[in-house]
C-alpha cells in the first residue's frame, strides 16, 4: 500500500474541502480530490459514499455547500455544466442524460449541429456527422438514426461517452461508465481512456470493478461516508475493500452449492418471443442458471416474455411439471415467479415513492386484512429487510430516488425477496454495486438456492456468471447457441461463445 | 448471512439523520404537502377575515356555513379528480355527468319520496358506468385521457338534451324528492348536512388514499406504471376503479345540488371543471401524478370558493373579480406553492 | 492474503460482433415513420375525415365540396390551428397552457378596436382602418399575446410553479383584461383585414396556413426548436449538455402567445368583429387537437404539424356531422363518439404497423 503524499504535477482540476448534503444527509463532507493532466484516477468507495456527488459537483452538474473547486489552478465556480465545458470540462454522469424520444444524431451533436446556408439545422448533415463521429471512435455499429429510447442500454451508455468524449475534453469524469457497458464495450472504452490520457486529458474514472481499477487506473482514492480516506499509486483489492468498507472480505465469490438433483422448476419448449428464437430450456429447483451472451441478443425479451410483460408467441412453458400461460406479471407472480429487470430507474423502483412502499409493493394483499394496510406488520417487514439486506438509508420513509445506486439496487431485490417466489429471475443485478453488496447478494443467490428455489441470472459480467452459476446457457441472436458446464464455467469461454460458435479449450 | 464477510475494523456509525438540523418551523409543519394544506386553509382564514371587513357578516357562522356547503360541492367533484390525477390522468367529463345526474335524478324520482331511493341508485350507477366507460377507454383502447373524457362529456351533453329534449321534457320541471332537498338542507348537531356528507367523504377518499391497497397501487400507478405493472400491480382493473369512483363522485355532486337548489338546469355542471382541477393541484398534487392527497383538495377547494365568495361580496365588476381571482391565486402560489429548486 | 478475483482481465480478440437481435439497421424512412408515428397517423386520420366528408356531402348536396368550402373550412378553422399550434409549443416543454383560450379572448377584443384605429381616436368609418393602422393593430395585438405568453414563462420558470396552476390562474386575468377591452361584443374589423387574413373567396387563408407549417419546419430546425424538444424530453439531462433551460422555456411560452394572438387575430377576421369571450371553448379544443395530432402531453413528443392535421380533424368531425343532418340536440354526442372512434381507429392501426416492422 503505497500511499502518496503531495501531488508531483499541478492539478488539472481541484476540489477543496467540499459538502454537500441533502436534507440532513451528507453525501459529502469536507471531501477533496484533484487530477492532474494525463492520468487515469480511480475514485471508489461503497455505494452511497459520494462519489457521483463529488463528480457532480466538479462537473458543474451540483453546486457544493462549501468548499472550493479549481481548474488549471484558478478558482471557479461552475454555473452549471455548460460553464464546465467550456473550460473543456465533460462529465459521464452515472444517470445518463441521453434524449429518449430524440435520434442518437441528435444526441450526439445538439448544440453543435451543423447550418445550413439558411441559418437552420441541417438534418442529414448532422446525421452525417454524427455517423462519422461514432465511427471514427470506434462506434460505428451504432445508428445514428435510431431513438435513443430503441436502443439497448449498453448502446445508450456508448453514445453517452462517444459525446464527451467527442468534445476533445482536457478533463474527463466518468462516473461507473462500465456499469451498462458488456465486455467488449469496456475493451472499447478503455482503449479510448488510454488514447486520452497519452494526449494529456486528466480522467476521473469510477467503477466497482477492480479488475477494471487495477487495469487503468494510475491512481486510486478511496472514498468512504462522503470523505476521501486516502490517495494511492498502488492498491491492493484487499486493502482498498477494507478501507472502503471497514470490514475484510474474504473471498468475492462464495462457495456454490452442489448441484441440486434433476427436479424441473422451469422447462421451456421451443419458446419463441419477439426476439427468442426457439429456445428449449429446463431449469432445476435448486439450481443456478446463468445465461451469458451479448446484450440485445434475446436475454431482456426471454426474462420479459416469460414473466408475462411481454408476449410469447409460440412453445410451453412449464412450471413445476404443469404447462402454464402467463399472460401478464401478476399471473406469474402467482406461479411464483419473480422478474428483477434492467433499468431499476424505469422498470423497477418508483423513485419519489418512499423505501417502504417500494419494499412492499409486490407483497400488498398480504400485508392487508380487507385491502386496509396493516401498517405496523408493513413496517415491520420492511424495517427487517433493511437490516437483512443492510441498506443504507437514513429511515423507511425516505424517498427510494434518494439512496444510492447499489441501496436502490437492493430495495428492489428485496422486494421480490419478500414476495417468496420459486423462480427467480434475474437480469444483471449486480449493476452498480459495490464490491461488498455484491458479495451479499452472491450469498443471498447461494443461499436462495440451497433452499431450493430456482435462480436464472444474466449478467453482463462473464467472471460472476462463471463463479456463480451451476451452467451456463450462451444466447446468441436469439437462440441458445451454447451450454457450457463444469470445466468449461470461465469467463474466456462464456465471451468466447458469446460471439462464435462452440470452440475448444 | 454466512460468515466470510466478518467485520475486522468497527467503522464509524452510519449517521442516522433524522432532519434534526432542519429549521424547527418547518419540522413542525412537516412534509411539503403537509405544509401546503395548512397554507391553503391559512389562506381561508385570511380571506374570511378580509370579507367580514368589506362586508360584516361574511365570517359569522351562518356565512360560513354557507361559504362551505358551496366549497362541499366543489370538493365532492374534486374527490374524484384526485382520484384519476393522482395517477396522471384527468377527468373532463365532470361537467354534463354532473348535468346528466341531476336532471336522471329529477326525472326518476319525479319529486317524489318513494322513488327516492331507487332513483338514487340509479343516479350514482349511471355516474358509475360513464367513469368506468372512460376509465376503459383510456387503458383498453388507448385513448389519451384528455380526449377520452372529452368525447365523453360530449356524449353525455349529447344524451341529456337528446333524452330531455332540450330540457322540455315534462318530467324535466320536476323537483328533486323532499327527502333529497331536507338531506341537503338539514342540520345536524348545527352542522348542515351536506357538510357532513363531506365529511364522510373527506375520511373515507383519504383512508382509501393512505391506508388500503387499492390506494398505494394509484399512488404507484402515478409514479410509474411501467414499474407498477411489472411489480404485480394490476393497472388496467385499477385505472378503471379510478374513473368509475370520478364518475361517481361527480353523479352524487350532481344530486347533491339538485338537493340544494331543487331544480336541474342545463349548465350547472359548467364552473365545476375548472374549480375542481383547480382545487385538486392547489392542494398541492402534481397534474403528472403520483403526489397530493384529498385533504390537500379539499383546503383547496375551501380556499378557492372562499376567494370567489370576497370578490362576490365585493361591489366590483366581473371583469374587476375576474382579474382579483387570478392574481390572488398567483400570490398564494407564489407564496407556497413553489417546486423545489434543483441543483 | 487470498485473491478476490482469481485472473487477469479477459482482453481477447474477438471476432466481429455478430448482429443482435435488437440493432439491425433500418433505412431511413423507417426510422421517420417510426420517430413520427403520431404525425403520419394524425395525417391518416385527417384523411379518412376529408374522405368520409366528402361521401357525406356528396349525398347531401350532389357534388362533391370545391373551392368554396376548402377556403370556407381553412377560414374557419385557422384560429384552431393557431391555437394548437400555441399549445403544442408550451406541451412539448412537459407543461400545459391553460391560458390560451383567455389569450385569445384578449387578443380577440384588441383585435376589435385596434385595426380599425378606434383604440386611438381614429376618425373614420368605424371598419375601414388604414394600412397603417391595420399593421400597427395586428402588430400590438401579436405584442400583447406574447406578454401574455412571457408572463406565464416566467412564472412558471422563476416562480417555480406548476405550468396548470400558473396558467390556470393567467386565465382568468386575461379574460378579465379582456371583458374590460371589449365589454360588449363589437368593435369591426376592416373589410381589407378581412379579405387578407381569411377571405371568404379567396383562399388566402391556404397561404398562411402553408406559411405556418414552413415555419413550424424552420422551428424544428433550430437550436431554440431543438432546446423545446430536449426541456421535453428531459430538463435535467438538457441542462447537463448545455442547454439554457430557463430562457428556453420561457421564449416557448412568448412564443405560444404570438401564437395564441394570431389566433385572436384570425378569429376576429372571420368573424369581422370582436368577442372578448370567443375564445373561451379554444383552451380545451386546442388540447385535443394536439393530441389527436400526436403530440404527447408528457412532453418532447410531437410537431406542431400533427397538431395542424389533429385541428382539421376537429373541424372536420363538426363539418361531417352538419352534413349528416344530426339532430342539433345529439350533435356533441356524435362529436364525442367520432373523436374516440378516430383515436380508436388510428391507434389500431398504428399498433398493427408496429406489429409489423
Ligand atoms: N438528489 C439527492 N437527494 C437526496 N439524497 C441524495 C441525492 N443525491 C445523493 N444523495 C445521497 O448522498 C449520498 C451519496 O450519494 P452518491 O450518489 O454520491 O454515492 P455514490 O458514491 O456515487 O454511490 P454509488 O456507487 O451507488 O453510485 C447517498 O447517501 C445518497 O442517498
Ligand atoms: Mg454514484
Amino acid at each position: 500500500m503505497a500511499e502518496l503524499d503531495g501531488v508531483q504535477a499541478e492539478p488539472a482540476i481541484e476540489g477543496r474541502g467540499l459538502s454537500r448534503s441533502y436534507g440532513g444527509v451528507h453525501a459529502l463532507n469536507d471531501a477533496s480530490m484533484s487530477a492532474v493532466a494525463g492520468e487515469v484516477h480511480a475514485l471508489v468507495g461503497e455505494n452511497g459514499a459520494g462519489k457521483s456527488t463529488l463528480i457532480k459537483i466538479l462537473g458543474g452538474r451540483t453546486r457544493a455547500d462549501t468548499g472550493t473547486v479549481s481548474v488549471g489552478g484558478r478558482e471557479v465556480k461552475f454555473a452549471g455544466p455548460d460553464a464546465a465545458h467550456r473550460l473543456g470540462v465533460w462529465t459521464v454522469f452515472q444517470e445518463l442524460t441521453l434524449l429518449p424520444w430524440m435520434s442518437v444524431a441528435e444526441n450526439l451533436m445538439i448544440g453543435r449541429e451543423p447550418r445550413s446556408r439558411l441559418g437552420l439545422i441541417d438534418r442529414r448533415g448532422m446525421e452525417r456527422r454524427a455517423e462519422d463521429t461514432l465511427a471514427a471512435l470506434g462506434a460505428e455499429h451504432i445508428d445514428p438514426l435510431a431513438l435513443v429510447e430503441d436502443i439497448p442500454l449498453s448502446q445508450r451508455q456508448t453514445v453517452e461517452i462517444v459525446r464527451a468524449i467527442s468534445y476533445e475534453p482536457d478533463i474527463l469524469f466518468l462516473d461507473e461508465p462500465t456499469s451498462s457497458l458488456v465486455e467488449r464495450e469496456v475493451v472499447w472504452l478503455f482503449g479510448q481512456i488510454r488514447r486520452l490520457r497519452d494526449r494529456g486529458t486528466a480522467l476521473v474514472f469510477t467503477s466497482h470493478r477492480w479488475n477494471e481499477i487495477r487495469d487503468i487506473a494510475d491512481r486510486i482514492t478511496v472514498f468512504r461516508s462522503g470523505r476521501n480516506v486516502g490517495t494511492f499509486k498502488e492498491l491492493p483489492e484487499d486493502d482498498a475493500v477494507t478501507l472502503m468498507t471497514g470490514r475484510r472480505l474474504e473471498a468475492l465469490y462464495p462457495q456454490r452449492p452442489p448441484p441440486p438433483p434433476a427436479v424441473p422448476a422451469l422447462a421451456l419448449k421451443s419458446y419463441n418471443a419477439r426476439g427468442v428464437r426457439d429456445v428449449s430450456l429446463e431449469l432445476r429447483k435448486g439450481e443456478i442458471l446463468g445465461l451469458g451472451g451479448l446484450a440485445g441478443h434475446g436475454h431482456r425479451e426471454l426474462f420479459f416474455s416469460l414473466f408475462g410483460a411481454e408476449k410469447m408467441i409460440a412453445g410451453t412453458v412449464e412450471v413445476g411439471g404443469k404447462a402454464v400461460r402467463i399472460r401478464n406479471p401478476r399471473e406469474a407472480m402467482r406461479h411464483g415467479i419473480a422478474l428483477v429487470p434492467e433499468d431499476r430507474k424505469t422498470e423497477g423502483l418508483l423513485l419519489a415513492m418512499s423505501v417502504r412502499d417500494n419494499a412492499t409493493l409486490a407483497v400488498l394483499r398480504r400485508l392487508a386484512r380487507f385491502s386496509i394496510l396493516r401498517h405496523v406488520r408493513e413496517r415491520q417487514l420492511a424495517q427487517g429487510l433493511i437490516d437483512r439486506l443492510r441498506v443504507r438509508t437514513p429511515g423507511l420513509s425516505n424517498p427510494v430516488g434518494a439512496l444510492s445506486g447499489g441501496n436502490q439496487q437492493k430495495v428492489l431485490l428485496g422486494r421480490w425477496l419478500l414476495a417468496e417466489p420459486n423462480i427467480f429471475l434475474l437480469y444483471d443485478v449486480t449493476r452498480g454495486v459495490d464490491v461488498a453488496t455484491k458479495h451479499e447478494i452472491y450469498e443471498l443467490i447461494m443461499r436462495l438456492a440451497k433452499e431450493g428455489r430456482a435462480i436464472m441470472l444474466y449478467s453482463s459480467d462473464a467472471e460472476e456468471l462463471a463463479h456463480l452459476s451451476h451452467r451456463v446457457l450462451v444466447m446468441r441472436e436469439g437462440r441458445i447457441a451454447a451450454e457450457l458446464s463444469g470445466a468449461e464455467l470461465d469467463a474466456e469461454i462464456i465471451v468466447s461463445a458469446a460471439v462464435r460458435d462452440r470452440i475448444a479449450t | 448471512m454466512a460468515s466470510s464477510a466478518e467485520p475486522v475494523m468497527p467503522g464509524p456509525e452510519t449517521p442516522v439523520p433524522t432532519g434534526q438540523d432542519a429549521p424547527l418551523l418547518l419540522r413542525l409543519l412537516g412534509s411539503p404537502t403537509r405544509r401546503r394544506i395548512l397554507y391553503a386553509l391559512l389562506a381561508s382564514i385570511v380571506l374570511f377575515a378580509i370579507g367580514q371587513a368589506v362586508r360584516p357578516g361574511f365570517a359569522s357562522p351562518s356565512g360560513i356555513r354557507a361559504v362551505l356547503t358551496i366549497a362541499s360541492f366543489v370538493g365532492l367533484v374534486a374527490a374524484g379528480q384526485t382520484f384519476v390525477i393522482l395517477i396522471g390522468g384527468i377527468d373532463l367529463s365532470v361537467p354534463w355527468v354532473l348535468n346528466g345526474a341531476s336532471i336522471l335524478m329529477v326525472t326518476s324520482s319525479l319529486g317524489s319520496n318513494a322513488r327516492a331511493i331507487p332513483a338514487l341508485l340509479l343516479t350514482l350507477g349511471m355516474g358509475t358506468l360513464v367513469g368506468m366507460l372512460n376509465g376503459a377507454g383510456i387503458v383498453l383502447l388507448g385513448v389519451p385521457a384528455v380526449v377520452m373524457t372529452l368525447a365523453m362529456n360530449g356524449i353525455m351533453e349529447g344524451l341529456t338534451l337528446g333524452f330531455s329534449g332540450g330540457m322540455t321534457c315534462a318530467a324535466c320541471g320536476s323537483y328533486a324528492p323532499p327527502v333529497v332537498q331536507a338531506a341537503v338542507h338539514d342540520s345536524l348537531f348545527g352542522i348542515p348536512t351536506a357538510l357532513l356528507l363531506w365529511l364522510v367523504v373527506i375520511v373515507l377518499v383519504s383512508v382509501v388514499l393512505s391506508m388500503t391497497t387499492f390506494g398505494r397501487r394509484t399512488y404507484a400507478i402515478g409514479n410509474s406504471p411501467r414499474a407498477s405493472f411489472l411489480a404485480g400491480v394490476d393497472v388496467t382493473t385499477c385505472t378503471i376503479g379510478l374513473y368509475a369512483l370520478s364518475g361517481l363522485f361527480s353523479a352524487l355532486a350532481g344530486i347533491v345540488l339538485v338537493g340544494y337548489g331543487g331544480q336541474a338546469a342545463l349548465g350547472m355542471g359548467d364552473p365545476y371543471l375548472f374549480q375542481s382541477i383547480a382545487a385538486v393541484v392547489i392542494g398541492g398534487a402534481s397534474i403528472l401524478g403520483g403526489r397530493g392527497n384529498y385533504i390537500g383538495s379539499a383546503a383547496g377547494a375551501i380556499s378557492l370558493v372562499t376567494l370567489v365568495s370576497v370578490l362576490m361580496a365585493m361591489n366590483m365588476p366581473e371583469y374587476g373579480r375576474s382579474i382579483i381571482y387570478g392574481v390572488i391565486i398567483l400570490v398564494l402560489l407564489l407564496l407556497y406553492g413553489r417546486e423545489d429548486a434543483e441543483r | 492474503m487470498p485473491k478476490l478475483s482469481s485472473r487477469p482481465p479477459c482482453v481477447i480478440e474477438l471476432p466481429p460482433e455478430p448482429r443482435a437481435v435488437s440493432d439491425n439497421r433500418r433505412p431511413r424512412w423507417v426510422h421517420r415513420l417510426a420517430q413520427e408515428a403520431g404525425l403520419f397517423l394524425a395525417a391518416t386520420m385527417l384523411g379518412i375525415a376529408v374522405i368520409l366528408y366528402c361521401v357525406v356531402f356528396l349525398i347531401a348536396q350532389r357534388h362533391l365540396p370545391g373551392g368554396f368550402e376548402l377556403t370556407s373550412t381553412v377560414n374557419s378553422t385557422l384560429p384552431l390551428v393557431l391555437a394548437a399550434v400555441a399549445q403544442t409549443l408550451v406541451v412539448l416543454t412537459r407543461g400545459i397552457d391553460l391560458s390560451v383560450g383567455g389569450v385569445i379572448d384578449l387578443t380577440n377584443g384588441l383585435a376589435a378596436i385596434t385595426l380599425d384605429g378606434s383604440a386611438w381616436g381614429h376618425a373614420g368609418q368605424p371598419g375601414t382602418g388604414s394600412i397603417g393602422t391595420m399593421i400597427l393593430g395586428s402588430l400590438l395585438v401579436l405584442a400583447v399575446g406574447g406578454v401574455c405568453g412571457l408572463i406565464n414563462g416566467l412564472l412558471v420558470t422563476l416562480g417555480r410553479l406548476q405550468p396548470i396552476l400558473v396558467t390556470l390562474a393567467t386565465l382568468s386575468i386575461f379574460q378579465g383584461i379582456a371583458i374590460r377591452v371589449l365589454p360588449q361584443p363589437g368593435g369591426a374589423v376592416p373589410q381589407g383585414y378581412t379579405n387578407l387574413l381569411a377571405n371568404p373567396n379567396w383562399p388566402t387563408s391556404v397561404l398562411w396556413l402553408v406559411a405556418l407549417a414552413v415555419m413550424w419546419w424552420m422551428f424544428r430546425r433550430t437550436r431554440f426548436g431543438v432546446g423545446v424538444y430536449a426541456i421535453g424530453n428531459d430538463a435535467a439531462g438538457a441542462a447537463a449538455i448545455g442547454v439554457p433551460v430557463a430562457s428556453v422555456r420561457i421564449l416557448a411560452y412568448v412564443l405560444g402567445g404570438v401564437c395564441s394572438g394570431a389566433a385572436g387575430l384570425f378569429l376576429a377576421a372571420t368573424a369581422t368583429a370582436g368577442d372578448a369571450t370567443a375564445g373561451n371553448t379554444y383552451t380545451l379544443t386546442s388540447i385535443v387537437a394536439a393530441v389527436l395530432g400526436g403530440v404527447s402531453l408528457f412532453g418532447g413528443r410531437g410537431s406542431g404539424i400533427g397538431a395542424i392535421f389533429g385541428a382539421f380533424v376537429s373541424s372536420m368531425i363538426v363539418n361531417i356531422l352538419f352534413f349528416a343532418h344530426i339532430d342539433p340536440l345529439y350533435q356533441s354526442f356524435y362529436e364525442g363518439v367520432f373523436l374516440i372512434a378516430a383515436v380508436v381507429l388510428v391507434g389500431g392501426i398504428g399498433h398493427l404497423l408496429r406489429r409489423r416492422y
